[in-house]
């Protein structure tokens, strides 16, 4: 495939498996997220849907007995699969940079924060430590950290959840990378603090940064997002913009998703819910990976697994509804 | 911080007061008059009761304990009934030995635990961990006497490498280091390991990861720090323990030290040897924990700036 | 805990019950040991003295020209009964006390304490020198001084695990019927600290043998004629480089016993959980 030079990231096919002595899973399969510079992407399931795998996959960051099965990664057209740990080292946190879902455990409790901010800058540009310190007080500025001066020296415990996300983020953001992963940023947070990281989140997307945000919110993704990939059982059900997906929803997966939220809110006596729960790795079903738990199954979901459609131009889905060849249901 | 420490500190006094007045009392429950221990079977009946007189034995018990604390707060702890010296001077000469053994011991154990306990982690479930941890764990499980008489008999007596007892010169004291240091570089490799393990698994480990840190900068600079909390802890402790006397060590070693001064004042049944030694060993245990209590507090900063 | 429950837990940690086994055939020597072997423990033979292993003795013989294994066997009595038999003690002592400590509160727990305190500051084998030499040694003397010196690590574990379960839902539950603080401390405290107390006695054992040994090492602990490990061990030592087996089969029966004690504290630790406090 030609690269694509408006793509920051560009997933194709990845699979990734883990071996144990029970048997080998694929939490991740056959994924393809495409990034484009200056966007904000959404990945949105339940938790242990894959989501979390993919991002760290893309960080590099698996560790046996977690790995790349297949498919490349590819940043700014170059394939980060496969490539060796010192490089990986000098990609990480410079080009691609990521913040994690627990602002509590995510900084080390023995260092002050600002050496931890200005480590990252440090190790990717050699820059002296006088300059590195200037660097992060300007950065914490910019994620709107208050006293950035006096906040160089304090350590992560002495700080609130939000000022500590916005650590992460100052941390992740020093180089300026072109993606920055977020894996539930805001989950662990007050509403009131998630919606200033947001809005934060979008100011750096403005600034040039991409955005891979990752969450099991729909209301986060819809908020900040350009498009979204709806993941379950480690495989795209669902991409499309975010307007269209949330406008009309194709998969019966993503409805139920967007019906269990809307229930909410009209305040109906009778909740609705998706029937079951994330089937267990080792045992997927045969066939569609959702089929158990869906309401307008055919007889061929449960044997063969569905490519994905594209009945609507951009809008893709992993279902047989969807088939054109009618001949076929 | 500070208002914790002193109440430790106020706590160790009153265990230390304790522990004198214990070691006091057993040894005075002991059946037969250490004057005619001390002067032999055949003892003028005069002298004797002149001797009692002179070290105050004939006083009722809480004034020999009134004595004894104060006397012993001066650093006078009597005189030596089998070695006719002060006891406070046979404790200064002992301690030097005892200082010398517990230092070298102590480095051996830490350099040669951590980094086993490091390398063990790392690789953990390889070759190097396995080896590693097999050796740790007959460091803690061998009793002290036994790889004492083995380094003994093979590097001393079958190879001529290092002599066999004595405290002369440094080169007496590599053995014995190395016997009193296996159990605790053990012990230390062992902690070391698993709280590795554990801190590698912490979110903030990942983080730095994700900031593009190389493996052992990981490892060296964040993730190390956070587990030496409770190894230091312990490496204090065990170094107090040391201090206090290596007995079964300076016995087969024949090392002059503070624990075989020990073993010399219950064989020559000399109460004031005994007491004094047992006082001290037991007052550097209590400031070790008080030590190591203080450190962790300085190395955490959580703790640090809570309290 | 039921059988199906017990095999897997068997099934999963191979070195726990290879340990036991170890213990067992260690005991059952002990216990036959005058059917394992044709000599005589005290009995001296002049003319072999100091002979190395061979097919009469598997393990050579000591300096009165005594079978150095038949003296292991009897003397794997005393060092297996020195391990148990003041461990059972102290643990009987410990639990009472830890018990009365943790339930009763106020001045007698504070009493209770600051003496465990006390008792837990003297370096271990300085305190049973010092305990030994007050009540004498031999083989009572030594017994009991072990009961005494590890009471007190004990009478600490129980008290934080009463504490422990005095604050849970069922002793509440239990209280708010109105049941008698006595029955409560018996009832349903004491056998929540059960599987606590089995590791720690299964920890404590190898701790007295190994104590049991470095007193008799040093000529404190058991008295000839009797003998234990540890007292071959001393005789032996004048022979170290001569007649090295004299020690050297004595010390390698303690590391094998307190190794096999440990793995077996271990698994069973991993397989009861009990809330040990990590000192």
């Amino acid at each position: 495939m030609i690269h694509n030079s408006d793509m920051t990231l560009e997933v194709q096919g990845l699979s990734v498996s883990i071996h144990t002595r029970k048997g080998t899973t694929k939490p991740v399969n056959d994924v393809s997220l495409r990034i484009p510079k200056g966007k904000i992407i959404g990945i949105v399931g339940e938790s242990g849907c894959g989501k979390s795998m993919t991002a760290r996959a893309c960080m590099g960051l698996l560790k046996p007995p977690v790995k790349i099965e297949s498919g490349r990664i590819l940043l700014a057209g170059r394939d980060l699969v496969g490539l060796p740990e010192s490089d990986m080292c000098a990609v990480r946190g410079s080009e691609i940079s990521m913040i994690f879902q627990e602002p509590m455990t995510g900084l080390n409790p023995v260092m002050k924060v600002g050496r931890q901010v200005d480590e990252a800058v440090r190790v990717h540009r050699h820059i002296p430590a006088s300059k590195a310190r200037q660097e992060t007080i300007r950065m914490f500025e910019a994620v709107g950290i208050p006293e950035p001066e006096a906040r160089y020296n304090s350590y992560p415990h002495e700080l609130s959840g939000g000022l500590r996300q916005r650590v992460m983020i100052a941390m992740a953001m020093i180089c300026r990378p072109a993606l920055l992963i977020a894996d539930e940023p805001t989950t662990a947070l007050d509403v009131t603090v998630e919606a200033q990281i947001l809005r934060l989140m979008k100011e750096l997307n403005k600034a040039g940064t991409s955005i891979l945000l990752i969450s099991h919110n729909l209301g986060v993704i819809a908020q900040v997002c350009d498009y979204v990939y709806v993941m379950y059982a480690g495989q795209i059900l669902e991409e499309a913009e975010v307007c269209a997906l949330f406008d009309s929803p194709l998969h019966p997966y993503t409805r139920g998703l967007l019906e269990s939220v809307n229930s909410l809110r009209r305040e109906e006596p009778v909740l609705e819910t998706i029937a079951g729960s994330v089937p267990d790795f080792l045992h997927l079903p045969q066939g569609c990976s959702f089929s158990p738990r869906c309401g307008q199954c055919l007889e061929r979901c449960a044997s063969g697994e569905p490519p994905l459609f594209e009945p609507e131009p951009g809008h893709k889905v992993r279902c047989h509804l969807y088939d054109k060849d009618t001949s076929r249901i | 911080m500070r208002q914790s420490f002193l109440r430790r500190l106020a706590e160790s006094v009153v265990i230390l007061i304790g522990v004198a007045l214990l070691i006091f009392i057993m040894l005075r429950v002991v059946p037969g008059n250490p004057i005619e221990i001390m002067m032999g079977e055949h003892a003028n009946q005069s002298t004797v009761d002149r001797m009692t007189a002179e070290l105050g034995l004939d006083k009722p018990i809480y004034v020999q304990f009134f004595r004894y604390i104060t006397g012993a707060l001066r650093g006078d702890f009597g005189t030596s009934y089998s070695l006719g010296k002060p006891v406070s001077s046979l404790m200064r000469s002992a301690f030097g030995n005892t200082l010398k053994l517990s230092v070298s011991a102590a480095v051996f154990a830490w350099v040669i635990g951590i980094l086993c306990g490091v390398l063990s982690a790392v690789r953990a479930g390889g070759p190097a961990d396995h080896i590693f941890m097999g050796f740790s764990l007959m460091g803690v499980s061998m009793p002290v006497f036994m790889t004492a008489m083995v380094l003994q008999f093979f590097f001393g007596y079958y190879l001529h490498w290092l002599p066999i007892s004595g405290s002369g010169s440094w080169r007496n004291f590599i053995l014995p280091a190395i016997a009193l240091g296996w159990n605790s570089a053990g012990a230390i490799s062992r902690l070391t390991r698993s709280t590795l393990l554990d801190v590698l698994q912490e979110d903030y480990i990942e983080t730095a990861r994700a900031k593009g840190l190389t493996e052992t900068t990981v490892v060296l600079f964040h993730a190390l720090r956070n587990t030496m909390l409770p190894v230091v802890t312990m490496m204090a402790i065990q170094f107090s323990g040391m201090l206090s006397g290596a007995v079964i060590t300076e016995t087969v070693f024949s090392i002059n030290g503070i624990g075989r001064l020990s073993v010399l004042a219950i064989s020559g049944r000399d109460i004031p040897l005994l007491q004094g030694t047992v006082l001290f060993s037991t007052a550097v245990v209590i400031l070790g924990n008080l030590i190591s209590d203080s450190l962790y507090s300085v190395l955490d900063p959580r703790i640090r700036r809570e309290a | 805990m039921n059988r199906d429950k017990l095999l897997q837990l068997m099934r999963e940690n191979k070195v726990a019950v290879l340990s036991a086994l170890v213990i067992l055939l260690f005991v059952l020597a002990a216990v036959f040991a005058p059917f394992l072997t044709p000599y005589d423990p005290k009995e001296m033979d002049i003319l072999h003295r100091l002979s190395g292993p061979d097919a009469a003795h598997l393990l050579g013989t000591d300096e009165g020209g005594r079978d150095i294994l038949t003296r292991m066997l009897y003397g794997a009595r005393v060092s297996l009964l020195a391990g148990v038999l003041p461990t059972l003690m102290s643990m009987l002592l410990g639990t009472a006390l830890g018990l009365l400590s943790g339930f009763a509160g106020g001045v007698v727990d504070e009493i209770i304490m600051r003496i465990a305190d006390v008792m837990l500051a003297f370096p271990s084998t300085l305190l049973a020198m010092l305990i030994v030499y007050t009540i004498g040694g031999g083989l009572t003397g030594v017994f009991l001084t072990l009961a005494l010196v590890n009471w007190a690590g004990v009478a600490r574990v129980v008290r934080a695990e009463t504490l422990r379960l005095r604050g849970s839902v069922f002793v509440t539950a239990a209280r708010s019927i109105g049941v008698p603080q006595t029955r409560i401390a018996l009832r349903h405290i004491l056998p929540g600290c059960i599987p606590t107390m089995i590791v720690l006695f299964t920890l404590g054992v190898p701790s007295a043998i190994l104590t049991e040994s470095s007193l008799s090492f040093l000529g404190l602990g058991i008295q000839p004629p009797a003998t234990s490990w540890g007292l071959m061990i001393n005789q032996g030592r004048q022979y170290l480089y001569t007649a090295p087996w004299c020690s050297f089969a004595p010390c390698v029966a303690i590391m094998l016993i307190v190794l096999a004690f440990n793995f077996l504290g271990d698994g069973l630790r991993d397989a009861l959980d009990p809330h040990l406090e990590s000192k």
